[in-house]
């Protein structure tokens, strides 16, 4: 078999027993990805020659030796292109390394590519790139979700073993449901974000997609941890995640938020996400209702906050400091102006025109104020839930992948999308997706369970001992 | 909270932004269907609530110079540069 379709778990015991080396996995991927990207679209850029060079010299000591990433092209690693999808950075190359890149290299593991995103990760379906869309490998005329679109395509598809992705609504998650992998959105301030292009700071988080949970654990082991650099980060003390894999959860409280259970959603996925609690319920975890009644704000809050955030953070694509200038400015309002308005597509400019707009004067404390105040209230919930439950078991989306151009013209649709992933970006939790099931028409389900702040072993524990009783994460797409 | 006619060009004045006459009409109808969403939050009560504040700083790093990009990286990017300064269009008349 080929080793592309092996987890990095595997993969590390075959590379330590000398059975295999680094550039024998590289070869497999690299004859996959011929065979697939053109079809998927899943990276921006590849790494052939510096990855197979870096395959040579690689030290297999060392926690993820001789193992190719991805990484989502928000991601700056020293002298690569970080496009974020955009016009606007087109040309720049990073004059320096995330911290979360230089983890990985510490770690020991090999740039494998860039992955397309939704432009500067804004969107739910990778439609919104510069570059060009990505497809879901199960079936190509549907959407991969988005932002990390291309993160997951290419995990799911067999032509990445793991690849980094951003989440700031559930950019890591959804696309992970939606193609049939293991998506992580660690708990705001568990994972440095500098080096991360900026998007919504207050709520962006990097995270690895995989096929498993155990290479999930992984990953998390290596990227998190306190980073002067990143305020922000959490200074408890570096932890490895699922070290003891018993498989059971005895004893688990696991609530089942009834706003997530909406009237209308889409059967399958109602149907799969009840016969996932039900397999907890029969291995020894008890079923609790919760409420978290503040859910159905969630989607307004999010929109406002995210894009006031946005707005301000992407002032600094003035053409001024690096990517793309415009030609024959008059003066350097000119500047400002024709290099934004030909470098953003269309969404962006959106957002930026949003978060502006709550911002302004006279709008700021009926839309930004209220917002900061009613996502005390979403944190509140989650705090309160939390007394009563160890986990939270939830859809990660309320349907499977829908098909190619059905909302691009519609944002507030696409925005609704995010219903059950935002939240826990607002209140800052870790949560996690994983395949729970497949529709009749053989596309992914999945499920999310949300842990209390900094419990990630424990989210990691419970989606572990599901994934190992069942097969799902075994399948593979049609090729 | 009713949503208020937003005057698309001034908002994207603000922003630097330049919109074409397609983009003003469709952005208009598109920002004032999301900002109908968002009036649902006009009806939560919030009176004693306080706004969410970005998470307490858990350590503030020692005030000591550590090596930074040189200049060199730095100007990398640069689309003009001269003496190791950004060339600009000329601010004043």
């Amino acid at each position: 078999m080929s080793l592309a379709y092996e987890t990095i778990a595997t993969l590390r015991r075959r590379l330590l027993s000398k059975e295999i080396h680094p550039r024998d996995i590289l070869k497999d991927l690299f004859t996959q990805i011929d065979a697939r990207e053109k079809t998927l679209h899943a990276y921006t850029y590849l790494h052939r020659e510096s990855a197979l060079a870096a395959a040579e010299k690689a030290d297999l000591s060392l926690p993820l030796g001789g193992i190719p990433i991805a990484l989502k092209d928000n991601l700056n690693a020293l002298g690569d292109p970080c496009t974020c999808a955009s016009k606007i950075l087109e040309g720049y190359k990073a004059p320096y390394d995330a911290t979360a890149v230089s983890l990985l290299r510490q770690a020991g593991s090999i740039l494998l590519g860039r992955t397309n995103m939704d432009e500067f990760a804004m969107g739910s379906s990778t439609e919104n790139s510069a570059l060009g869309l990505t497809r879901n490998p199960w079936d190509p005329t549907r959407i991969p979700g988005g932002s990390s679109g291309g993160s997951a395509a290419a995990v799911a598809g067999r032509i990445a073993l793991a690849a980094l992705g951003s989440d700031t609504g559930g950019s890591i998650r959804q696309p992970a449901a939606l193609c049939g992998c293991v998506g992580l959105k660690p708990t705001y301030g568990r994972v440095s974000r500098y080096g991360l292009v900026a998007f919504a700071s207050s709520l962006d988080q990097i995270g690895p997609l995989t096929r498993t949970v155990e290479d999930s654990a992984l990953l998390l082991s290596v990227l998190a941890g306190h980073d002067p650099r990143d305020n922000t980060t959490d200074l408890r003390p570096p932890e490895k995640f699922l070290t003891q894999k018993n498989g059971s959860v005895q004893g688990l409280r696991v609530g089942l938020p009834k706003e997530y259970f909406l009237p209308g959603m889409d059967s399958e996925t109602e149907s799969a996400i009840r016969s996932a609690a039900d397999w907890f319920k029969k291995n020894g975890a008890t079923l609790v209702d919760v409420s978290l009644p503040h859910t159905p704000t969630a989607i307004a809050v999010y929109y406002i906050l995210a894009t006031a955030e946005a707005s301000a953070n992407l002032a600094r694509f003035d053409g001024v400091r690096y990517g793309r200038r415009a030609t024959d400015a008059r003066d350097v309002l000119d500047l400002y102006h024709r290099t934004r308005s030909e470098g953003f597509g269309a969404e962006v400019k959106r957002r930026i025109i949003l978060g502006t707009f709550v911002l302004s004067q006279g709008y700021a404390d009926a839309y930004y104020r209220q917002a900061q105040k009613v996502r005390a209230l979403l944190r509140q919930d989650f705090e309160k839930a939390f007394t009563q439950c160890d986990l939270l078991l939830t859809p990660t989306s309320p349907e499977p992948a829908f098909p190619l151009g059905e909302r691009t013209q519609d944002p507030l649709k696409m925005y609704l999308a995010d219903v059950f992933t935002i939240s826990t970006n607002l209140a800052g939790n870790g949560a996690i997706s994983l395949p729970c099931g497949f529709t009749k028409s053989n596309l992914p389900i999945g499920l999310q369970l949300i842990g209390p702040r900094f419990g990630e072993e424990t989210i990691l524990r419970g989606a572990h001992a599901f994934e190992q009783a069942h097969d799902f994460f075994q399948r593979l797409p049609p090729s | 909270m009713s949503a208020p006619q937003i005057n698309i060009s001034d908002v994207a004045s603000l922003a630097r932004l330049t919109l074409t006459p397609d983009e003003t009409a469709k952005f208009s109808a598109q920002l004032s269907q999301i900002l109908g969403h968002m009036e649902t939050l006009s009806q939560i009560a919030t009176g004693a609530v306080p706004e969410v504040t970005p998470p307490a700083q858990p350590a503030l790093r020692q005030d000591i110079p550590t090596p930074s990009l040189s200049i060199e990286a730095a100007l990398s990017n640069a689309p003009a540069q001269a003496n190791d300064l950004i060339l600009v269009p000329r601010i004043l008349e």
